[in-house]
């Protein structure tokens, strides 16, 4: 602030400082045309989500109060989708399956990968190549994934023959219904445990040594210096790899899709299946849109708990 | 270091314990490269039923060195559909998509990073909060936009969803915001446009976040299945994904062919992640690690 000692009003260049600027009334200010650069930048990001994400959640709420089927016109029923849904015993089992997926993988992809994190920090030489190798998991197309392992999860396939020298009977991996769940919860662990190891990894790489130095010295184990040093240091990653997890395992589609393809019965079916089946099998739009609400909830209770998690943290994450 | 008495003690311990770390380390070495080993048989298990005789594939032991090596199933498979079309459809979808990942997830990871408007802080919350609306959730509302649009069995068609994703927003704000603001005001002083700031200053020093994101969004674009199953129902149009998929289920095409494909499927992403490794693992915060 410039304080004036004499009562006159203020004026350029009374001060020294940089010469007045002349502005007409169509020119803006320098600060606020960087701004309007900043604004510019993100626009067609905005934009494009305007179209392809909010938008569609929109319409997919009102079409959720329709009954459309894309030849006639959509008239409104009300709360008809939703009430035949709560009385669909298929689409109960297929909530209670998508929970039981979701709470299954991503307890075992988070222990999985923060262990599998732990053992590649141990300073090992040569540990950056098996975390490499593991990675690759992550990386072969998702289809490739699909069709390797419903052939090594057949009676005769390459786990049995496994397991079998181990005292295991040949187990029916994909047309039992008590093996099914759990067998295309063993392939998402094998595909997205390493990709949650990666994260650890960064965050154990983060860690300030100093804790340990000192730990060593007051003579704490591995044990005790992982449970009071590592695990507290750990848990905001743990929590986030927990949430995003959650989210794409509340998305998997192609996995059940074509492993089982839902069956035996009902036992793999998840939400996105459904919708896929309600929309494009049956072109019951409304009932589809109903259930895509359903699982826009889902999601949208861990997406509070990640954006919660994501203003707080600042390191980068993918 | 100072010494201390342990120092002292561990000078009098047996020649064995004195290699103790040694020895720790190289059991250590060895049960990871087998832990390593057991995540990487279904691929090696993929590319060896690629090389086998089709009904190697349903053995009671699995021959893991074909007896006689079928190089022919690829140019078998790839001749029994038109895959060589498919897997450029997929790849004219991949790049596209990949590049307006990297391009348009910059521009809005600067703009949010680096500047300060009314309303940034709840764009950047808009943003992310559409990470809960994955084409799984949006699928049939999508569908009858681009149905709108008159953009079925179209590349535009397959494209247009897949565009921008906004785990690639947050991501290049984050690797952004840690650029020092002091570099953009110098180059604004000394007269430097904005986008040339942006592509002389800013995106030299993210090369490790975009490599991460360029990874992943021509992954997560040639991995796509469902979207171009809603979208496309013309044959010259399919992804490899589709093709691939009713291979499997057209009778009597054998399930070796069918691994050829996944093999020649799988080569792209490991290839790009070869070429980028170095810099994605310093993107993802490893370059820390021996």
């Amino acid at each position: 602030m410039v304080e004036l000692t004499s009562g006159e009003p203020y004026q350029h260049g009374s001060l020294s400082g940089p010469p007045p600027v002349v502005r007409r009334f169509w020119q803006i200010h320098h600060r606020q045309r960087i701004r309007l650069w900043g604004i510019g930048f993100v626009l067609p990001t905005l934009l494009f989500f305007a179209v392809f994400k909010y938008g569609p959640m929109l319409w997919a709420i009102e079409l959720s109060f329709n009954s459309y089927d894309m030849v006639s016109v959509p008239h409104f029923v009300g709360l008809d989708n939703y009430r035949e849904l709560a009385s669909n015993p298929i689409f109960r089992e297929t909530l209670i399956n998508t929970f039981v997926y979701i709470a299954g993988s991503t307890a075992l992809t988070t222990i999985i990968g923060l262990a599998l994190a732990l053992a590649i920090n141990t300073g090992i030489p040569g540990a950056r190549h098996c975390m490499t190798a593991m990675f690759l998991t992550n990386l072969m197309p998702i289809i490739a994934v699909c069709l390797v392992w419903r052939f090594l999860l057949h009676p005769y396939g390459l786990v049995n023959q496994i397991l079998q020298p181990l005292g295991f009977g040949r187990i029916d991996w994909l047309t039992s219904s008590a093996t099914a769940m759990p067998a295309i919860i063993m392939v998402t662990v094998w595909r997205f445990a390493p990709y949650f190891m990666v994260i650890f990894l960064a965050a154990l790489l983060a860690l300030p040594q100093d804790y340990y130095e000192a730990a060593e010295l007051d003579g704490a184990g591995a044990v005790r210096r992982f449970v009071h040093i590592t695990l507290p240091l750990l848990m905001p990653t743990v929590f986030f790899v927990v949430v995003v997890s959650a989210l794409l395992c509340a998305r998997i589609f192609l996995m059940p899709y074509l492993i089982t393809g839902g069956g035996p019965g009902n036992a793999t079916r998840v939400l996105s299946m459904l919708i896929y089946e309600t929309g494009f099998s049956y072109f019951k739009m409304g009932q589809a849109a109903a259930i895509s609400v359903v699982l826009f909830s889902i999601m949208m209770a861990f997406t509070a708990l990640q954006i919660r998690l994501f203003a707080r943290s600042e390191q980068v994450y993918m | 270091m100072t010494t201390f008495d342990g120092a002292e003690s561990e000078r009098k311990t047996s020649s064995l314990f004195r290699h103790l770390p040694v020895l720790r380390k190289g059991i250590g070495l060895v049960l990871l490269a087998v832990l390593a080993f057991a995540f990487l048989i279904p691929i090696l298990w993929m590319t060896v039923m690629s090389f086998q005789e089709g009904g190697k594939m349903f053995d009671l032991r699995t021959e893991w060195i074909p007896a006689v090596w079928h190089i022919e199933n690829y140019p078998n498979a790839l001749s029994r559909a038109p895959f060589v079309q498919y897997f450029i459809n997929s790849g004219i979808v991949s790049v596209t998509v990949m590049a307006g990942n990297v391009v348009f997830c910059t521009l809005a990871g600067y703009g949010l990073a680096k500047f300060h408007f009314r309303g940034s802080g709840l764009v950047l919350l808009l943003i992310l909060s559409t990470l809960m609306l994955p084409l799984e959730v949006t699928l049939v509302p999508t569908f009858l936009i681009v149905h709108k649009f008159e953009w079925m069995n179209t590349y535009q068609g397959i494209v247009a969803p897949l565009l921008i994703d906004a785990f690639g927003v947050f991501l290049m704000r984050q690797s952004i915001i840690s650029i020092p603001s002091d570099y953009i005001e110098a180059a604004r002083i000394d007269g430097a446009g904005e986008l040339r700031i942006l592509l002389q200053i800013i995106v030299p020093q993210c090369l490790p976040a975009l490599s991460v994101l360029a990874i992943f969004s021509f992954r997560d674009s040639w991995d796509q299945f469902l979207w171009p199953l809603t979208v496309v129902s013309i044959d010259s149009l399919r992804t490899y994904p589709l093709g691939l998929v009713q291979f499997g289920e057209e009778y009597g095409n054998p399930a070796t062919e069918q691994m050829a494909i996944a093999v020649l499927a799988t080569l792209p992403v490991f290839l790009l992640f070869m070429i980028l490794q170095r810099s994605i693992n310093r993107g993802f915060g490893l370059s820390g690690l021996k």
